[in-house]
Parts: structure tokens; sequence; C-alpha cells
């Protein structure tokens, strides 16, 4: 009998509450489909050996210490998977895997072709040297 | 947020943006071919079909409909987890030496650990938020009847309340009562009914799942 990679990356998590990923059930709670991308995403990785599971770990509590020492406990923007996603981020690009630069401009292309959100009354986001104003 | 993305204006629409940079990530990654989308819907299948208290609720409820086997669960738990086809890993780290205790008319089991928090990942899935709480598992103790009552479980003065201390060396968890009125519901539907919170015996089960 062998304990899967997922069994170990999701329990190495469990032992302190600020770094466990947010439960439900006995089950993992995603509130939005992007979390559950990234989660995944970010496990899929380290299982086909592309970083270690221990230093995407450390980026993670890296970013929610960080995140407390500038709010306050009680803020109601907290938000684990953003946290979640900075990190894998950082891991992907410490690792070599994708380079800062591409991952910016794949979102560009991403946001560009968001009809909905380009047809905001108000601009959404701006981009260095590309703000896009409302067509609407 | 981020500082890979210092011009971009998070409040605006922070939603859209989450939603796109998870995508935008996941698909360099495919198009490089550093992953593909069946290794990504592979790890998130394991979460969501065995990462999870489907283990405990299959054993409960052959318990319920099958006496033999409900001896058997109460003798050595671990024995009947080989009888029901469960996944790899039930008795793997987290679920060895699992006991379990059976809740009655005139007994009520609750887990805790006192010292740590042992948990039996393979039956009941990932640990609750209060089940590591120094104050929860003090409480427990010292005034469950109260605690218990906060869940919202209602006790009757004459019930007995056991408390159970997992520890590294014996996991416990709770066989829960059937409740009233499901004879006619299928171990399938039986099992849908559990709840890790049961099976810790911080919940009673409902008839019917809410």
């Amino acid at each position: 009998m062998f304990t899967r990679f997922e069994h170990f990356a999701a329990t190495s998590m469990m032992g302190s509450s600020e770094e466990a990923p947010p439960r439900e059930d006995g089950h993992l709670r995603f509130d939005r489909d992007w979390e559950k991308l990234v989660f995944g995403v970010a496990i899929a990785l380290s299982k086909e050996g592309h970083f270690e599971w221990d230093e995407f770990r450390q980026a993670l509590m890296h970013n929610i210490k960080s995140w407390e020492s500038s709010h306050e406990l009680d803020d109601t923007s907290w938000d684990y998977y953003q946290c979640w996603m900075d990190a894998l981020e950082q891991a992907v690009v410490r690792a070599g895997i994708l380079e800062a630069g591409e991952i910016e401009s794949c979102l560009r292309r991403h946001l560009d072709c968001k009809g909905e959100i380009t047809r905001n009354e108000s601009p959404f986001v701006s981009i260095t040297g590309n703000v896009q104003p409302s067509t609407a | 947020m981020t500082s890979l993305y210092p011009g971009f204006r998070y409040d605006a629409d922070k939603e859209a943006i989450s939603e796109a940079r998870a995508k935008a990530l996941e698909s360099l990654l495919i198009e490089k071919g550093v992953i593909t989308g069946k290794t990504v819907d592979q790890v998130l299948s394991y979460f969501d079909t065995e990462m999870g208290p489907f283990n405990g609720a299959k054993l409960v409820a052959r318990a319920w409909v099958d006496p033999e086997f409900k001896k058997l669960l109460l003798e050595d738990c671990n024995a009947a987890c080989e009888m029901l086809d469960l996944p790899n890993g039930m008795s793997g780290a987290e679920g060895e030496h699992m006991r379990i205790v059976e809740n009655t008319a005139d007994v009520h089991n609750v887990v805790v650990c006192t010292l740590c928090s042992c948990y039996p990942w393979p039956t009941l899935g990932l640990p609750p938020y209060w089940f590591k709480d120094p104050t929860f598992r003090a409480r427990v103790v010292r005034e469950p009847r109260v605690v218990l009552g906060e869940f919202g479980v209602q006790l009757s003065d004459s019930v007995n309340i056991r408390i159970w201390d997992s520890s590294a060396q014996i996991r416990w968890w709770v066989l829960p009562m059937r409740p009233e009125g499901t004879e006619s519901l299928s171990e399938e539907e039986l099992a849908k009914l559990l709840t890790p919170e049961a099976m810790m015996g911080v919940a009673l089960v409902k008839a019917k799942s809410e």
C-alpha cells in the first residue's frame, strides 16, 4: 500500500490552521472555479517533479504571513486562494518553468478576449502602457 | 497583491482577474507541455472521490444494514475496512489502528484529541477547523453537554456521554445511531446521510440530508 502524492500534499498542510486550505464536511471547500484549478495545478506540478512541495508550502506560508502583517485579523478581504495563486506563480517562475513576462502577456490575452469585462462601464484594469477604457 | 503585475489595479475587477490569472497559467503550462489537463483532472478527482468522509460513511451504512458486519466493525475496524472495496490508503498512515465506538439510546460518544489532533482521515476526510481548536478540546472534556448543545445536539440527562481521546496509537471514531424513518432507504442512500461531525459524535444523523 502506498500513499498517494495527493494525500501527502494535502495532509502536509493540515498542521497549522493558517496554512490549511478551507474545508467543509470533510472535503476541501472551493468557492470559485479558479480556486480548484490553481489547487489542482500546484499539486500536479509538484507531483510531476517540477518543484518540491515543501518549496510551494514555504512560499504559501510566506504570502499568508505577509498578508497578515499588513492587515487586521478580521479583515474580510482575506482570501486564502489569492495567497495560493501568488505562491503558485512564484514557484513556477522560480523553478524556471515559465517567465514572469510570459505569464503577464498570456494574462493580458485572456483579459482582452473577455468581452464581458471590456464592456464594463468603467475601465476595469490598467495595464502599464495599455489602458483599456470602456468601449460600451 | 502580487509583484508580478505592478500595473494592475486589483480592486477594479478582482474576481475576473483572478479567474484570468488561473486560466492563463493553466493554458501556458499545457501549451508548453509541462502538464496536461488530464493530470490536473486526475489530481482533482482524487479529492472529489477519495479524500472525504466517503469511506467512513460506507462502513457505517453497511453496519446499519448488516448486524454481522457491525459486530466486526466494532471488534476489528481494520478487518471490516478490508471487507469493503475501499480505495488504497485506508490502512495507510493516518488510518492505522482505528477503533469505532457505538452510540446507543443510553450512551453518546464524542471523539477528541487533547494532545494533538489525531484524526482518522481515510475514513472521515479532512479534519474540520474546530477539531484543532484548543478551546474545543479542553471544553468538551470539561463540559461535554454544553459543548454538544452548542453543536445543536441536545441529549437527555439519562444519556451517558463518553469522551474518547484519540492518539497516534488509536484513532477513535463513532458509529452513530441510525435515524428513525430510514427503514426503506438503501445502503447507498443511508451513506449519504452521514457527515464527519456525526462520526465524531458532535452531530446526530438526520433522516433527510439537508
